[in-house]
């Protein structure tokens, strides 16, 4: 991010902030009016609606437009090679487009300069397919580790240079990709996860950085977590998950080895926990959160491995277990001097309860209504 | 951690903007010290509830020959006049204003309760069939029940329930927002998507004109919306199609100068896509090349109308 962009950044988070001590009655309209005058925003920021929009109606039209240029352009030349040059030149384009409107025209959350960068990344590694695959006649298993480099390498300057997060997170996902066709796929994929983690959970927090950036460091340390979790869970070594991505091997263990085999065991069972433990003792939704996530699976794996028991008592015991566990920890903290414990609370902190409420809502009519009858 | 955020706080504590007494708390967040977990429980609820309801669904249809039909209702229904009792013990009094949830789980305790009476009426009319042919009568029942709970308890997920269940009743699917209209063959489908949506409409205006539960009308409008311009849509593929385009160029331009008129950000984005979709629908008549052309072109227009509209609807009223 150029200094602008970045104390931009900087600003945005203190107004973000102040925002939400406004909305919680924290402060009053005139002290969120001087923070606002103190912590000043050059940047065009659209809201979230507004921003979906316009990235929607910036991807149709750059699409459509490639559409049409190709069609005139096709008929002339073969369609493969007005194709490959017709993505290097929007890609280009695209990245260019991107940067002056991060740059001169001081865009940012306006949707528009997130649909040219992702359409940019898109044409661009579109381009190198079709030129490894196409043009080059590459195997898939030789041209595939290319393409997940080249990728790695555009969005990691992706989200350096614009600051998005989900470049960052598909950096480290193209990263582990490109590991899974090298020799020894598996063991690559835990030792740089254990590596990298660490690394990014410091970074996150580096003052260093602007907060874009840190958000981005969080998604790759996401990423990894996810990463490691399924290196070592023990359905992807059963089913040697990653080796079929580099050898093509499939349905069979990642290694005959009982003593690796328990060792995966071991940690489908403690990787959630170290992570629950970790969460909690350094007060990390980025910890938590992936913790969770990992304990459910661990769960899931349990079940697939182990008859507990029918069904319908399983999800009705663990939906018990999760409504009566979350009841104790509330009573818990709520049992605490000052309703904390190490610094975790159940009470809401500065946050959009309105909006929490709305997806909640939508959630409910998503997952919850009822089949409709046959109309007659 | 916010160190942007802890840095900028003792300056603004320092200036005077700040009180000194408020900060302290800032600070706390800001450095992460302090980190509220309410959302990650909020999630484990709803994943309970939706688990034990899943559970109950494969108890129902897994085990009738080995328990009986008489004894699944039973359990069903003491579970659910379980879930509701608590409910009514610790229920604040009714108001027709917004009421805050007494604790934490009363929202989701509410809502399996109401889920469990649904399933235990399913199961009944499957059951026993009180309701003979009008089977799919039940659906309107645990409709004006839920509707009844949501008002009384004030909740918004139930109150959405409500009108998902009673939508099912008609035939159309809440769940996908409309959208299995758009591939419904039938008739029947379209209109009662487009009746259920005008009447979700006029209740949510119905419930702000008149102050009562007023905070519920935007989850009657959104879904409103959704059904009728799916309704719409579903017609540009029938014979009579340039009057469903017609119908939903008019609908989509009317709802976004509303929406535009009254700062409702959602229910303009619905407009713009209802109308850019039927604009494109008369222009657009197969030819690929031509098709692209139009797209690229009116997407720009639209982008910097969008520009513009934002702009715009960030004056104040």
């Amino acid at each position: 991010m150029n200094p602008d962009a970045a104390q931009a950044d900087r600003n945005a988070a203190v107004r973000r902030a102040a925002r939400a001590w406004k909305k919680s009655g924290a402060i009053d309209e005139a002290t969120l009016a001087a923070i606002e005058t103190a912590y000043p925003d050059d940047r065009a920021r659209v809201g979230p609606v507004f921003r979906a929009l316009l990235f929607v109606f910036t991807l149709v039209a750059v699409s459509a437009a490639f559409g049409f240029i190709w069609a005139i352009v096709g008929t002339g030349v073969s369609e493969g090679d007005a194709f490959g040059a017709l993505a290097v030149i929007f890609g280009i384009g695209l990245a260019v487009l991107t940067e002056v409107q991060t740059g001169a025209l001081r865009r940012a959350q306006g949707g528009t300069e997130a649909a040219t960068s992702f359409a940019a990344l898109g044409y661009l590694l579109g381009a190198l397919a079709w030129f490894l695959f196409e043009k080059g006649d590459a195997s898939f298993r030789t041209g595939a580790p290319i393409l997940f480099v080249a990728a790695a390498i555009l969005c990691a300057a992706a989200a350096w240079r614009w600051g998005f997060p989900l470049y960052a997170g598909a950096f480290m996902a193209a990263v582990l990709m490109a590991l899974a066709y090298a020799p020894g796929g598996r063991l690559l994929w835990i030792v740089l996860t254990l590596v990298a983690a660490p690394v990014f959970l410091r970074l996150s927090d580096a003052e260093r950085f602007p907060p874009s950036h840190r958000m981005g460091f969080v998604a790759a340390l996401l990423v990894a977590l996810a990463g490691l979790y399924f290196a070592v869970h023990l359905g992807s070594f059963d089913l040697g998950a990653i080796e079929l991505m580099g050898d093509g091997s499939w349905l069979k263990p990642a290694s005959g080895s009982r003593s690796l085999r328990w060792l995966s065991v071991a940690a489908t069972a403690l990787i959630p926990l170290v992570l629950l433990v970790l969460g909690v003792r350094q007060r990390r939704r980025s910890l938590l959160l992936p913790g969770i996530a990992a304990a459910i699976a661990s769960v899931i794996t349990l079940h697939v491995y182990r008859d507990l028991g029918p069904a319908w008592l399983l999800l009705t015991a663990w939906g018990a277990v999760a409504i009566a566990g979350t009841l104790a920890v509330r009573r818990f903290l709520d049992s605490r001097p000052g309703k904390e414990w190490r610094g975790l609370t159940a009470e809401p902190l500065f946050e959009d309860l309105e909006k929490e409420g709305l997806i909640e809502t939508a959630a409910a009519v998503v997952t919850l209504a009822p089949e409709a009858r046959q109309p007659r | 951690m916010n160190p942007d955020v802890a840095n900028a706080i003792p300056r603004l504590v320092e200036t005077g903007t700040l009180p000194p007494e408020k900060a302290a708390t800032f600070v706390r967040v800001a450095r992460r010290e302090l980190v509220s977990i309410r959302l990650e429980l909020r999630a484990l609820l709803y994943a309970g509830v939706l688990l034990v309801t899943g559970g109950v669904g494969l108890l129902v249809k897994e085990n009738l020959d080995r328990i009986g039909p008489a004894v699944i209702a039973l359990a069903i229904g003491l579970a659910a006049a379980a879930a509701l009792g608590w409910v009514w013990r610790v229920a604040p009094p009714f108001s027709w204003k917004q009421v805050p949830s007494p604790n934490l789980a009363f929202d989701y305790i509410l809502l399996l309760g109401a889920l469990l009476t649904a399933a235990d009426l399913a199961y009944i009319e499957v059951q026993f069939t009180p309701l003979g042919a009008s089977w799919p009568w039940h659906l309107l029942i645990v409709s004006i029940l839920a509707g009844a709970a949501a008002v009384r308890f004030d909740s918004r997920v139930v109150f959405s329930l409500a009108l998902a269940t009673f939508a099912a009743w008609r035939g159309v699917s809440a769940a996908r927002f409309g959208m299995d209209v758009l591939e419904a063959s039938d008739d029947v489908v379209r209109w009662n998507a487009l009746g259920c949506g005008v009447f979700f409409l006029l209740l949510g205006a119905g419930l702000k004109s008149n102050f009562r539960k007023a905070h519920f009308e935007p989850v009657a409008v959104n879904l409103g919306w959704l059904l009728v311009l799916g309704g719409l849509a579903s017609g540009l593929g029938e014979e009579s199609w340039a009057l469903w385009t017609l119908a939903l160029l008019a609908t989509g331009a009317a709802l976004a100068a509303g929406a535009f008129r009254y700062r409702r950000f959602p229910l303009f984005a619905y407009g713009v896509l209802g109308g850019y979709l039927a604009l494109t629908r008369f222009i657009f008549t197969g030819d690929e090349t031509l098709g692209c052309f139009w797209i690229s072109t009116t997407s720009i227009f639209v982008i910097i109308g969008l520009v513009v509209a934002q702009r715009r609807m960030r004056e104040p009223l």
